[in-house]
């Protein structure tokens, strides 16, 4: 088994995971909130990924972030190093790839919330932010945890836009999926076994986690 | 979720529109299919379908170039695959309906003949391939050489996977022969193929790439940079072979192919391609 690759891989879903939750709880709240008709170009616009092939995506990163163009140079002064091929473009590719899995969850989950709960905590006088933080986010606690398996699983199983702005680097961009397809590629199906069976037990288990743990409520929603 | 509560709504409003456009597509796909049949079928009468020819991906250059004359002359159409040698051959022992398939080396062509798919017992070879060291005209290792891979600033190396790419695998032997391998290895960044590879530098992501004369010649690569040859005797002779499928329906078509690439005025004619005669 290609360790390298596995941690890189957790590495990689990890790093993701935490950005994208970052982003995701504004995007969602506006999503979730907001009143004007741009969301719902929003909203068509985050849920992009879903339907648009990784090649794409992995075409305007080799395009648009390489050194020929301004955009890459700068986001080589900002890295210290050029996106493609490291890490940090893994990254920035896996981030826009599983923006709608972390968003999507999120945006159900916050129109979920009662409205008289934030009404009600408008009237004591909290704002939009607070309300937000203190009522909406708790409250939809199981949908942040959804977000974050997704995400986490869905960077997991991420192939195309590593394949093409990844250049299989060991430890660096080599990730298990690409690693995998290396070794099918070469006919060392005893090895590909391992890293598939892996991959395959693994979400497996993510989603049937996700999906079962709605039926076992913790004990503090009963007050409700 | 919300995205697929969307769908649902805006299907359960649309469905007559939808099936009208689905209806409308079937029957443009259905006429235009109908159409081209029209075209093709009295221009080409000689032939029963297409000659599936997988090809590894330095020919394409040569391909482009040889297919349109080839199909000019014959009324032979192909129906070109590329990709690398290795994963080639790998789908074609599992299955993959090529006809013919032109291998970038020996191993790969042999490995079919081993598999019980070729027609012959021994691969055919059909051209000697040349490994050169290619970057872009704007490149600091201006003008180059291959000693640019000794230098200390090297920031990234495109090269083909050696397990899959017999110029992947040419690019390692040169360099270690060269001694400039424990330099540049930790600058590689390995391409699926050597198109790839190519690519990787001609899109200006890749400082140098290690890839075929064949591409370097192509139009696209010879506007944007320069290339320079590794000395033939630092690398085991890239002897490209190939294989004519013993179950093909075409396999008489596939040998017209095979002895039109091996005949002397094409032959004569592989330098200007980037490729040697294979005698």
């Amino acid at each position: 088994m290609d360790t390298d690759a596995l941690l890189l891989t957790l590495r990689l879903a990890a790093t993701t995971t935490a950005l994208l939750l970052l982003a995701a709880i504004p995007l969602a709240a506006v999503l979730a909130y907001a009143t004007t008709r741009w969301r719902l170009l929003l909203e068509a616009l985050v849920a992009l990924p879903l339907v648009l092939p990784p090649t794409v995506l992995g075409f305007y990163l080799l395009v648009g972030f390489s050194p020929l163009t301004a955009l890459g140079r700068t986001a080589s002064t900002l890295f210290g190093h050029q996106l493609v091929f490291s890490f940090a473009g893994l990254v920035v590719g896996s981030v826009l790839y599983s923006l709608p899995f972390a968003v999507q969850p999120l945006t159900a989950g916050l129109r979920s919330v009662d409205p008289r709960l934030l009404e009600a905590a408008a009237t004591l006088g909290a704002g939009p932010l607070r309300r937000l933080l203190r009522v909406a986010l708790p409250l939809a606690k199981s949908s942040l945890l959804a977000s974050a398996v997704l995400t986490f699983t869905h960077t997991v199983g991420e192939f195309g836009v590593a394949l093409m702005v990844g250049g299989s680097i060991p430890g660096v961009t080599r990730t298990l999926s690409i690693s995998l397809y290396d070794l099918v590629e070469n006919a060392q199906f005893a090895e590909a076994r391992h890293i598939a069976l892996l991959l395959l037990g693994f979400s497996t288990v993510a989603l049937v986690a996700l999906y079962t743990a709605p039926l076992f409520p913790r004990g503090e929603r009963r007050a409700s | 979720m919300s995205l697929a509560y969307r769908m649902a709504a805006f299907a359960r409003r649309g469905t007559v529109l939808l099936a009208l456009a689905l209806l409308a597509l079937f029957a443009i796909s259905a006429l235009a299919g109908a159409q081209t049949k029209k075209k093709i079928g009295p221009a080409a009468p000689a032939t029963t379908g297409a000659l599936t020819v997988f090809a590894a991906a330095d020919m394409q250059p040569v391909f482009e170039v040889l297919g349109p004359y080839f199909q000019r002359r014959t009324g032979i159409t192909l129906k070109m695959v590329y990709g690398p040698s290795g994963t080639l051959s790998e789908q074609i022992v599992n299955g993959a309906p090529a006809d013919i398939f032109f291998s970038a080396d020996y191993t790969f062509a042999e490995r079919l003949v081993a598999a019980d798919k070729a027609d012959n017992i021994n691969p055919y070879p059909y051209a000697k391939g040349i490994l050169v060291l290619w970057t872009r005209k704007n490149s600091r290792f201006n003008p180059i050489t291959v000693d640019a891979l000794s230098r200390k600033d090297l920031k990234s190396v495109a090269i083909a996977n050696p397990a899959t790419a017999p110029y992947g695998r040419a690019a390692i032997a040169a360099m270690t022969k060269l001694g400039l391998l424990q330099n540049a290895a930790p600058h590689f960044v390995q391409a699926e193929s050597v198109s790839q590879a190519g690519q990787f530098a001609l899109s200006g992501n890749a400082e140098v790439a290690l890839i075929s004369e064949t591409l370097a010649y192509s139009p696209a690569y010879k506007a944007a940079g320069t290339a320079a040859l590794f000395p033939l005797s630092t690398y085991m002779e890239i002897r490209q072979c190939a294989v004519v499928m013993k179950n093909s329906a075409h396999r008489n078509e596939a040998h017209v192919l095979l002895n039109y690439i091996t005949s002397d005025p094409i032959q004569d004619h592989l330098a200007d391609l980037g490729l040697q005669r294979f005698q």
